[in-house]
């Protein structure tokens, strides 16, 4: 069974008088472990996919299954659980609560989880570690680079340990070098952790990062294939 | 396998607390600014609350140990009409200090009559009281302005004739023109039917001291009483003093059951009435009711002020909830509770509360101390002091801070600030988290 389907998914906005359209008709399903890429033109609907896959946003229709939970049914309170031990999230920027350390945010989701502090603090320094910021995890994110504040949210997402986490646009206010070895650190991740992957962008660069590309457009997937990565793979 | 992390919700409260103290430091200029506005009315409140508090404790003292006393003990038709025959007999005076231990007692004589000089005259007040008795429950007779207090026998008259101090109130002896030295004749009509009249000499004028005897008030000794009223029978008033104020109810009691055993083995006329014990409260209702009322009316003031003070907490919060609708998406995304984030926002509201109270209450205290118990002095503009519910007051406004006055002041602010918070802070728990972050 796949670990996310998603089943005739339609999203209509009501502007002013007009109805807008941003996304009909979806259908996909991912299998764990996948390392996925939703790309398309600005406007296409990956921001709102990824929020209704997310929970964030709720579809005019269809169904989103994620681990045999249909969560469109699910109430705001499990909702918001289900993102919490499942999901783990990406955003474009000012990922971070700023009046925390990056230590401090990793450990946040776990805190909120009602893991042991001991656990929490063990987990959040391992995976600082490995998105390479052990140096400065007691450092604010103020003072922070971009790139590096980004590591601290892909740190913070997989800490937790969800089955899926949603990167939107994760690299869209990165450099070319920073992008890149962002999407690296989250691939090495995504096979080590056996974690599954979604992440959006329109960065050619990037995209050439995934396994398999899901190209929307005018809120419909117009292609969905699988390809070699290109990887520069680091020895852990 | 995900809910196995599950805990009891206050296992967040160290987390939300640690966030929420924090963000009230990203704007720190912003912070203290409302802090300081906060602070500023509850001085304001305390300083209030003091000057009220100062102004009870005046009152009270004023009320008790001036003139009034604790207690009274008088007979009905005294209370009712001010009958001359309606006293109470000596030998009540001496079982009542005999039976009632932890008392001090002073008995008093009443009279009106008409007093005259070269040049004017004018209805007056006779008190007749014994200085000795006097000194031990009341201050009155410490209250001297001009003049020495020697109220016994002056020196015999130009004609040969024996006579009596005086001490008189500011007020009688301006408006007769009267000094110490001075001479003055009382008339009155004595108890027998005849008419009573003498010279006497007046020694001490005495500081205003309540606007009835400031204005018309003579006092003497009651040897001089008897011998001008030929009513040496009784007595009027009797004056306690209470050595342990917080036994008053108690004293009034027992004093009740005394005069009921007194009167049972010494019945008292009927016309005068059966003898009635009041206390400071009962017999200065004026004073009882400003009582009540001040609070009253410091609850209003603090809760108008804190009011006002609270609109720069709501504006506060209400551009930092708004400046951070985005970070809040996250917080939602990531799986935070709608009540977390309520709870800390509430909690960055008490907290500036918290330390807008203390330093609220740090500076408040330290403005009243700096003033100290003597308070703000008012004898340039008010020299013979103020008339404030039949009692008159000495020119300064004392301050006194009691130590719950501080803690209502403090919770009352804290209560007002966060029902200010509850806005803001339900605006988050509205926020859609796609919504927000976009």
């Amino acid at each position: 069974m796949a670990l996310l389907s998603l089943h005739g998914i339609g999203k209509r906005y009501r502007q002013g008088e007009v109805e807008v359209s941003a996304l009909q008709g979806i259908d996909l399903e991912i299998e764990e472990g996948e390392f996925v890429a939703l790309v398309g033109p600005s406007g296409s609907g990956k921001t709102t996919l990824l929020n209704i896959v997310g929970g964030l946003d709720a579809p005019s229709e269809g169904r989103t299954e994620l681990n045999g939970t249909d969560i469109t049914t699910l109430k705001e309170a499990r909702l918001s659980d289900f993102r919490l031990f499942q999901l783990g999230f990406i955003f474009q920027a000012y990922n971070l609560v700023p009046v925390l350390s990056a230590l401090e945010n990793v450990e946040l989701v776990m805190v909120m989880q009602g893991r042991p502090a001991e656990d929490r603090r063990r987990r959040a320094q391992h995976y600082l570690d490995l998105v390479g910021l052990d140096k400065v995890m007691h450092r604010r994110p103020s003072a922070l680079s971009g790139g590096q504040q980004q590591r601290v949210a892909v740190a913070r997402a997989l800490a937790a340990g969800p089955r899926l986490v949603l990167a939107d646009e994760p690299t869209a206010n990165l450099d070319s070098e920073n992008a890149t070895a962002l999407l690296d650190i989250m691939h090495r991740l995504a096979r080590k952790q056996k974690t599954t992957f979604i992440f959006s962008t329109h960065d050619q660069r990037v995209m050439e990062r995934a396994e398999r590309i899901v190209t929307l457009r005018d809120g419909k997937i117009v292609d969905d294939r699988r390809v070699e990565a290109r990887h520069h793979e680091h020895a852990d | 396998m995900q809910q196995s992390h599950a805990a009891s919700p206050a296992s967040r409260l160290p987390i939300l607390v640690f966030i929420a103290w924090r963000n009230i430091w990203r704007s720190p200029v912003r912070s203290i600014l409302t802090i300081s506005a906060l602070a500023s009315g509850l001085v304001m409140v305390i300083l209030y609350a003091a000057m009220m508090e100062g102004m009870i404790r005046q009152m009270v003292h004023q009320a008790t140990a001036i003139s009034v006393g604790h207690l009274q003990v008088h007979r009905q038709a005294y209370i009712d009409d001010q009958d001359l025959y309606a006293t109470l007999p000596w030998s009540y005076l001496d079982k009542i200090r005999q039976d009632i231990p932890g008392i001090q007692v002073a008995p008093r004589l009443y009279a009106s009559g008409l007093a005259s000089t070269a040049e004017t005259s004018t209805g007056v007040l006779i008190k007749a009281v014994d200085p000795r008795r006097e000194a031990e429950v009341t201050q009155m007779l410490e209250q001297v302005r001009s003049g020495t207090l020697e109220l016994g026998r002056a020196s015999d008259s130009k004609e040969g004739l024996p006579r009596y101090n005086l001490v008189i109130g500011a007020q009688l002896a301006k408006n007769m023109n009267l000094a110490p030295g001075s001479e003055l004749i009382l008339v009155t009509q004595a108890a027998d039917g005849s008419v009573g009249n003498a010279l006497y000499r007046i020694a001490a004028v005495l500081k205003p001291l309540e606007p009835n005897f400031d204005r018309m008030g003579v006092l003497m000794l009651i040897e001089a009483y008897q011998k001008l009223m030929y009513l040496d029978d009784g007595f009027h008033e009797l004056a306690i003093h209470v050595d342990d104020i917080t036994r008053l109810e108690a004293v009034q009691a027992e004093l009740d059951a005394e005069l009921k055993r007194l009167m049972a083995a010494q019945p008292l006329d009927e016309l005068g009435g059966k003898p009635v014990v009041r206390n400071w409260r009962q017999l200065t209702p004026m004073v009882a009711d400003m009582l009540e009322m001040s609070k009253m009316i410091t609850f209003v003031v603090g809760f108008i002020v804190i009011s006002l003070a609270s609109m720069g907490m709501l504006n506060t919060m209400l551009m930092a909830v708004h400046e951070r609708t985005h970070e809040f998406g996250i917080l939602l995304a990531i799986g935070m509770k709608r009540r977390w984030l309520l709870l800390m926002v509430l909690l960055e509201s008490l907290f500036l509360a918290l330390v807008s109270a203390l330093a609220g209450v740090a500076l408040g205290a330290g403005v009243v101390s700096l003033f100290g118990e003597r308070g703000i002095d008012l004898s340039g503009t008010l020299p013979d002091g103020y008339d404030w519910g039949g009692l008159v007051f000495e020119p300064y406004l004392q301050l006194h801070l009691a130590p719950a006055d501080l803690l209502n002041a403090s919770l009352l602010m804290i209560v007002i600030t966060l029902l200010a918070a509850l806005m803001p802070a339900w605006r988050t728990v509205r926020l859609k988290p796609a919504e927000a972050m976009r």
